[in-house]
């Protein structure tokens, strides 16, 4: 019984325009971010650029992040992005002081009057140093000069100097320059060669260069992944009622249970088919590539992906709007979903580069490098999508109860309304 | 004149109070997300572009849905008011409800020391939402589905923040945050056109 309308459910699918419209947009997600994609060459000696790399130097992550809190405890206004929007925060006294006290034990800086001065000595070695190269401030396009460093005290250790730049991030509401995310992205250094080199070895042997792109291809998909499902969801749910078969089906022998996992299954399965097509592309390239280069890839690396990275997404997002329709038999949940999708978009800007994945439904990797990030942080995305594939499940069997409810005629509520406005406009 | 204030009156009390609460509590749980106060025009204008905006696209296409049903559509069309009438008296009361909740917001932000034209950037984001408004209900008649109708200003929304003005071009609904303005007319024109088209549509179904 659930093999044969998982088929009937998926034909519908297919019948369906909201389904192409969702694979057109997919397509063109894939064609704008990946169509020109270029698979990393070997680099090669005497290169005038190797790009650049994050810094885990701590020194250099307690001079830039030090830098910044004395630049804002100086303007007595703090920026945070605690959804990836500006927020602007302005401490209390109580606070203000304690901020001052962080700053007098990390860096000796005691008054704004001392940080000002730091501030300014800073700039005027800065411009000093653009004069000598014979640049001026306006001819500089981007970041006319480095950003403020603070000089840490000798006997401040990298962990004092953590639970310190945490307690002022709490103080500030979250989403600070001093957050462990935001402070140990903040430093940046250039790449040698052999630094370079050993990137793509990483990228090569370790990622089989497939891994690499299966997560950029992965990054792309999914921030479409975090909302499309639902119209799909909606548009099935309202489907039977827009018919008028709501009835007739609630007087079927099949089980609550074979409609609706038939229903949900078909969805998600029919979202994934063209997920995996569209990465046919980018793994051919791989393989191209990798025939000329020697490179021994991973075939189903972007199969494996397309399940443990986007699965999850689909089937959440699938739940929710599959659940709400069911229980409002209204089309609430694009609503509710892309409320969620637009927090969950925002929230992910600080950690786009891989490896800080928290609890985000989308999490990113926007890079085919960072192997280590992604390596340090799989257990923690391991959670991540254990969670959503549980909760899907979870709204799945919400949805089943619901369901049944409705066939035993509880649960109306839409039916209730239209009748309580008949009977009045009756009266 | 007292015929369209029926209509509008309908209209308040049955098919949008629920979009309405939406909308307000989009708006009134923003200083919770985002920084609403000591803003400079740049930060303001990324505020009311990429947030207030939306609720254009929470009020504008559902004006369609009372007649969602087939017979009760041409139940309707059968009376003496015309059905595109109906329909435009909805969208100017939807529209009207944009302006006085965009005008508060605006005010709201003013009020907390935001540095910003308020007049262009109220006019500004005021064409966004109309467009996005408009390119649902575009979509929505154009389709005869509510989903597609939101479907469409979402995926115009997802598409200007990950790819920019490389695709919208005069279309880009972020402009202002850019200190470009003339994207707003064309966002204008366009929300007009669309809102039209998306009418002379539904009444020829």
């Amino acid at each position: 019984m659930l093999g044969q309308l998982f088929v009937k459910e998926c034909k519908l699918t297919v019948k369906s325009l909201i389904y192409w419209v969702i694979v057109l947009i997919l397509i063109f997600d894939f064609s704008t971010q990946l169509g020109d994609m270029e698979i990393e060459r070997k680099p090669k000696p005497g290169q005038e650029d190797y790009g650049s790399r994050m810094s885990r130097d701590p020194e250099l992550i307690m001079k830039n992040t030090l830098g910044g809190l004395v630049e804002e405890y100086n303007r007595e206004s703090y920026i945070t992005y605690p959804i990836g929007f500006m927020k602007t925060v302005t401490l209390d006294k109580e606070d203000d002081e304690r901020i001052g006290e962080i700053l007098e034990e990390s860096t000796g800086i005691a008054t704004r009057e001392e940080a000002e001065k730091v501030i300014k000595a800073w700039y005027t070695s800065q411009r000093e140093i653009l004069d000598q190269e014979g640049k001026t401030v306006e001819s500089m396009a981007m970041g006319p000069m480095e950003a403020l460093q603070a000089e840490p005290l000798g006997n401040l250790t990298y962990e004092r100097f953590g639970e310190l730049m945490d307690e002022a991030d709490k103080i500030l509401g979250g989403g600070s320059d001093y957050g462990k995310e935001e402070r140990e992205n903040s430093a940046r250094e250039p790449m040698t060669y052999e630094e370079a080199l050993e990137e793509y070895e990483v990228l090569t042997e370790k990622d089989r260069l497939t891994g690499g792109y299966a997560r950029l291809f992965s990054d792309y998909m999914v921030i479409f992944l975090g909302i499309l499902p639902v119209f799909l969801a909606v548009t099935r749910g309202l489907r039977d009622r827009r018919a008028m078969m709501q009835e007739l089906i609630y007087t079927r022998e099949s089980s609550s249970f074979a409609i609706m996992v038939s229903r949900y299954l078909s969805m998600v399965v029919m979202l994934t088919v063209p997920v995996l097509a569209l990465s046919l592309i980018p793994l051919s390239k791989c393989m191209s590539y990798a025939q000329t280069a020697g490179i021994r890839t991973d075939l189903l690396a972007f199969v494996k992906y397309t399940a443990g990275w986007q699965l999850p997404t689909i089937m959440a997002v699938t739940a929710v709007g599959m659940f709400l329709t069911e229980l409002t038999d209204t089309a609430v949940a694009v609503l509710v979903q892309g409320a969620w999708w637009f927090v969950s978009i925002f929230a992910s800007q600080g950690s786009i580069g891989g490896g800080n994945y928290g609890w985000n439904l989308v999490p990113r990797h926007n890079t085919e490098w960072n192997w280590q990030g992604f390596h340090d942080g799989f257990s923690q995305l391991l959670a991540n999508r254990i969670f959503y594939a549980a909760g899907a499940l979870i709204l799945v069997v919400l949805t089943i109860l619901v369901y049944e409810q409705k066939r035993k005629g509880r649960f109306q509520i839409r039916g209730k309304i239209l009748a309580n406005r008949k009977s009045q406009s009756e009266v | 004149m007292e015929r369209y204030w029926q209509i509008e009156k309908v209209n308040l009390k049955y098919n949008i109070p629920l979009h309405v609460l939406v909308s307000v509590l989009l708006l009134l749980v923003s200083p919770l997300l985002m920084g609403v106060a000591n803003l400079k025009a740049q930060d303001t204008a990324k505020v009311l572009e990429m947030y207030v905006a939306l609720i254009g696209i929470v009020l504008l296409p559902p004006v369609f849905l009372p007649e969602q049903d087939r017979e009760i559509r041409d139940l309707v069309y059968t009376k003496y008011v015309n059905g595109a009438v109906v329909y435009l008296v909805r969208i100017l009361g939807n529209g009207l409800l944009l302006v006085l909740l965009l005008g508060a917001y605006v005010g709201m932000l003013a009020h907390n020391g935001c540095e910003f034209p308020v007049g262009k950037f109220f006019l500004g984001t005021l064409a966004e939402m109309l467009f996005m408004g408009g390119l649902g209900l575009f979509f929505y008649g154009l389709c005869d589905h509510l989903v597609i109708g939101y479907m469409a200003p979402i995926v115009y929304y997802i598409t200007a923040v990950g790819s920019a003005d490389k695709f919208l071009k005069m279309f880009y609904p972020f402009s202002m945050a850019r200190d470009s303005y003339g994207e707003k007319i064309w966002l204008f024109a366009a929300a007009v056109a669309l809102l039209g088209a998306g009418v002379w549509r539904r009444c020829r179904k």
